[in-house]
């Protein structure tokens, strides 16, 4: 039994979810209380569900580990294979710990349809999930895009005002991304027919292709589209403030927590090994739009008047700053941006949450609405504040080993100005953080219905108290999640490094030298 | 066994269907307390005309006229269950308008004794008579609401349109034969048919003829009115199954012609032909505010997509044509079930409008048409997916790179109006006071069976691949 609990871990974290999704098909819609329950009670089961294959991970050994592989489509070669390194652990991790957190905020304040939102939850969290676990590209573009339809639902029904465009708008953008995408990878699975004679998906048989570099390129734009609007890489940015702001509270902290870091780790997974040449080459693209993304995001979300579109505009800029340590590509920036990914999904999701917090109480999500409550509310303004140094990086606290990280790992790759330019960033996100605390919280109390705001529920409380316990543990241990990540982002290097070397350079004319980066500095500050 | 007895057990299925079309147009008239029966002896002949076709020995019959082959065994059991969830549709529909009369039954029965025979012919009048007893009988289904103008319009329509459709398809007939001197598709494959220009005038010809049935743009324009105007489960049965067959029936020509592959000239012709569908539907079905003219739109956008695997043409191609089939009738057929439950009043058009708010309302219906909208705009997890995965495939292996990429950006398109739908129906509140009529038994057993179907064969499409794979290789493709 427990041989075959271990042989099936991943299998069961990642339908799990789906499995309760179903069973609540048979809840009655009257019975939205149980509903509610249920959901949160499988999410939970889920999340402890996840904890075994931390504790059983390999720290030392790269290469994937719980894989599965099952045949789908035998004629096909395509396969239902997962299994899982550093990077989609920790990035499952999150997911499994954001859902509850998310369906525990969501108890109290979602009241409309209750049974419909919980099965578009769970769906969604094996959707995720899946997607960070599959190493066939039929299966992941097959979870990748089951992703989008709850996502679509939740910000549709329950989400604010404007939510309708909001979730056309979603909707559209990722699914303009992912359609060329399909047909990349439908290339791919062609081009290993015709050199080997057998169809292929998976990720391991289509990194072996040796592609000429003007058919890589084509197709890694096609990858690297698909990847850069999830993320939102700058200019494809503009449908997150809509999708954010308009999406309940759950959902952007789902959306902030996960679904964004989805397109990084596409990035990383797929994108890098597959077409390694190409991506060498535009490497200095990614970078300069990360560091664009982080300046620009800076500057907008200064100029907010919504509170969650600030949080939303705040994300364009520390995904930027993600962005800028893939570009750079370094062990040190790339564990460093991995680790920024965590950080900011607890500390953007514990912003959503505080922000939904104080939105269910007042209504409105105007800045100007507020200002004065941190006597009325201590406990909201207490965590609100920690969110928000944990957001703009303070010692201590889980954002600043991120930030660090990508900036000494970009300073060592060969685009220091990159560190230079994206170092302001950090302080701008000072800026406009500590600006936004200062007008919910301090300046004079204007409007007379604050004084009245009830404070935190304890269901909000855990909620939040659990993102904020982790944003400490991080920021004191931060090795308890790199030593995990070493190893795999060493194997990302090496897929690429390698594989370039193997082919001789010749391949491709992007000067290969500057992949590699300093390991020497980079070693020493991953151990 | 004589030859004689191996004709007539080919031919069984067909008299099956016309022996019970014909029993039930007498019980209509000399029992009409039987009525209420007629839609499950409807469903006993589609069921016993599957069983009779695929327990029939396999080879050609009647002198190499008619075919019995894994092709039209898989075929059958497309073109049956379509049918099959056409009946159910009907059944509480027509009791609803209380128009629960025996012709429908009987005309649908014979119409798919007609494109049962499309499928199966191996010579081009065989195939040319199933084509016009399916055009016969749907030219009076169409017209079936005779107090209704909408319908009697529809029939009309489609009965002119059809009329000239049939003419291009028997002039192209002619030709061929003219040429090969013989009606059979077989006698086709003589060397140096497929570079005569009449011949290729000919193919021509037969493709307009059948891109009208399939209502494939630039010959589509009766499509709309007449999906408006015809009873809705009647509506599920012509915008499936004879779309289908005659695909296979151009494909057998083609296959017959073509020995040596198709020429690049045709095949820039037959992919102009799908870009332009695809891309015409998805465009003017953004500006549709009737749920069935939506649909009809999207019908034609689909026939396009499907046509990139005519224009690829092989074995592979024929069989993501056959998948993409079987995904069509279960998105298709399911979301005219839907519409079939959800809207009350049959005598009136349906705007989409009416749709806001059932969601919560009517959950079971919108949630399986919120499926069927999905798995037609092809979204992973669904049939509709795969059926495009296996068409869009077999383009890139082909190297028609422009055809799969205008493909799957008229798939963006489509999105527009599909999710319109679907926003409609769960994120605004109800407009109609009253909400549809309770669902029969009969109308919850098709909507199951087609969110069954989306999902399974979407989720597990290796069992159908491989049965569309054995059945194309039924016919002589030479190129690999």
């Amino acid at each position: 039994m427990s041989e075959l609990f271990a042989d099936h871990l991943l299998s069961l974290v990642v339908f799990v979810p789906a499995a309760g999704a179903a069973l609540l098909l048979f809840f009655p819609e009257s019975q939205a209380k149980a509903a509610k329950m249920f959901a949160l009670a499988v999410s939970v089961v889920e999340f402890a569900l996840s904890v075994p294959l931390w504790t059983r991970f390999g720290v030392a050994a790269s290469g994937f580990q719980f894989s599965e592989r099952m045949a789908w489509i035998p004629s096909l070669g395509i396969s239902y294979s997962v299994g899982i390194d550093g990077i989609s652990l920790v990035l499952i991790l999150l997911t499994t710990l954001l859902t509850p957190v998310s369906l525990l905020f969501s108890v109290t304040h979602v009241e409309k349809s209750v049974r419909a939102f919980s099965i578009a939850f769970l769906m969604l969290e094996t959707g995720m999930i899946g997607s960070l676990a599959a190493l066939d590209l039929a299966l992941f573009y097959v979870f990748w895009e089951v992703m989008l339809v709850p996502m679509y639902f939740i910000i549709g029904i329950w989400g604010g005002a404007r939510r309708i465009y909001a979730a056309m708008k979603f909707f559209l953008f990722t699914m303009a991304g992912s359609l060329l995408m399909f047909l990349a990878i439908l290339y791919l699975a062609v081009r290993h027919r015709a050199s080997t004679g057998a169809w292929s998906f998976l990720l391991a048989d289509l990194t072996r292709l040796d592609l000429p570099s003007s058919t890589q390129a084509l197709l890694f734009f096609a990858f690297a589209l698909a990847f850069a609007i999830k993320v939102p890489v700058f200019p494809l940015h503009t449908w997150l403030p809509d999708a954010h702001t308009e999406a309940p509270t759950a959902g952007s902290i789902i959306l902030a927590g996960v679904l964004l870091k989805l397109g990084v780790y596409g990035y990383l997974r797929f994108a890098l090994p597959l077409f390694p040449d190409a991506a060498a080459r535009y490497a200095p693209w990614v970078g300069v739009l990360g560091v664009i993304g982080v300046i620009y995001g800076a500057m907008v979300a200064y100029a907010q008047k919504d509170m969650k579109r600030l949080v939303a505009y705040s994300s364009v800029s520390h995904l930027g700053l993600v962005v800028v340590g893939i570009g750079a590509f370094t062990a040190t920036a790339l564990s460093g941006a991995i680790l920024q990914m965590i950080n900011h999904g607890l500390s953007t999701g514990a912003l959503f949450l505080l922000v939904g917090v104080l939105y269910e109480r007042r209504h409105t999500r105007e800045i100007s609405a507020y200002g004065g409550i941190a006597g009325v509310v201590p406990v909201t303004t207490a965590l609100f504040v920690i969110a928000t140094l944990s957001s703009i990086g303070l010692p201590g606290l889980n954002g600043f080993v991120g930030e660090f990280l990508i900036l000494v790992g970009t300073w060592t790759s060969p685009h220091r100005w990159w560190s230079v330019a994206a170092a302001t960033g950090v302080i701008l996100s000072a800026v406009y953080m500590l600006s936004l605390v200062q007008r919910i919280f301090w300046n004079p109390l204007t409007h007379e219905e604050n004084r009245a705001i009830p404070e935190i529920r304890k269901s909000e409380l855990l909620a939040a108290s659990v993102l904020v316990v982790l944003m400490i543990w991080i920021g004191v241990r931060p090795n308890d999640v790199l030593s995990r990540l070493g190893p795999s982002v060493e194997a990302v290097r090496q897929s690429v490094t390698q594989k370039r070397i193997q082919a001789g350079g010749g391949r491709g004319q992007a000067p290969s030298l500057r992949y590699e980066g300093r390991p020497r500095a980079s070693a020493e500050v991953t151990r | 066994m004589t030859a004689w007895a191996q004709d007539l057990r080919a031919i069984a299925p067909e008299i099956a269907l016309a022996a019970m079309g014909s029993l039930i147009v007498l019980l209509d008239a000399f029992a009409p307390s039987t009525r209420r029966w007629f839609a499950t002896l409807s469903l006993a002949a589609i069921a016993a005309s599957l069983y009779l076709l695929l327990r029939a020995p396999l080879g050609a019959t009647f002198a190499g006229r008619l075919d019995t082959s894994e092709l039209t065994r898989a075929v059958g059991l497309f073109l049956g269950a379509t049918a099959a969830i056409a009946i159910l549709v009907a059944k509480p529909y027509l009791a609803r308008t209380g128009e629960e009369k025996g012709e429908f039954y009987a005309l649908l029965l014979w119409g798919h004794l007609g494109v049962s025979l499309m499928t199966r012919g191996l010579d081009l009048l065989t195939v040319f008579i199933g084509l016009e007893t399916l055009s016969l009988c749907f030219y009076v289904l169409a017209a079936f609401f005779r107090g209704i103008e909408a319908s009697s319009e529809a029939g009309l329509k489609y009965f002119l349109t059809g009329a000239l459709g049939s003419a291009f398809t028997v002039y192209g007939i002619v030709f061929l034969f003219g040429k090969s001197g013989s009606v059979k598709i077989s006698s086709l494959a003589q060397p140096g048919l497929a570079g005569d220009p009449l011949v290729i005038l000919a193919l021509l010809l037969l493709l307009v003829g059948f891109g009208f049935k399939m209502s494939l743009a630039p010959f589509h324009g009766w499509a709309p009115d007449v999906y408006q105007g015809m009873p809705t489960p009647a509506v599920a049965y012509l915008s499936v199954a004879p779309k289908g067959a005659s695909l296979l029936v151009l494909y057998r020509v083609l296959t017959a012609v073509f020995q040596e592959g198709m020429p690049d000239r045709f095949r820039a012709g037959v992919a102009a032909l799908a870009i332009l569908s695809m891309t015409l539907g998805n465009v003017v079905a953004l500006a549709q505010r009737d749920v069935k003219r939506l649909l009809a739109y999207s019908g034609i956008a689909h026939m396009g997509y499907v046509t990139i695997a005519l224009a690829v043409f092989g074995a592979d191609s024929l069989a993501a044509v056959i998948v993409y089939f079987f995904a069509y009738l279960v998105s298709n057929a399911g979301a005219f079930a839907a519409v079939a439950a959800l809207y009350r009043d049959e005598t009136k058009p349906h705007p989409i409008g009416l749709l806001a708010g059932e969601g919560r309302r009517s959950p079971f219906p919108a949630a399986v048409f919120a499926l069927c909208l999905f798995s037609l705009a092809g979204i992973p997890a669904t049939a509709g997916f795969i059926g495009k995965f296996f068409v869009f495939k077999a383009a890139i292996e082909r190297g028609l790179y422009a055809l799969a990429v205008i493909g799957v950006l008229n798939s963006l398109i489509s999105i527009g109006y599909y999710l319109k739908v679907v926003y409609l129906m769960y994120m605004r509140e109800t407009v109609e006071p009253e909400g549809p009529a309770p669902m029969a038994i009969a109308d919850r057993l098709a909507l199951s069976l087609c969110a069954a179907g989306i999902l399974v064969l979407g989720i597990f499409p290796a069992a159908l691949w491989d049965l569309a794979r054995r059945a194309a290789q039924t016919l002589p493709f030479t190129s690999p």
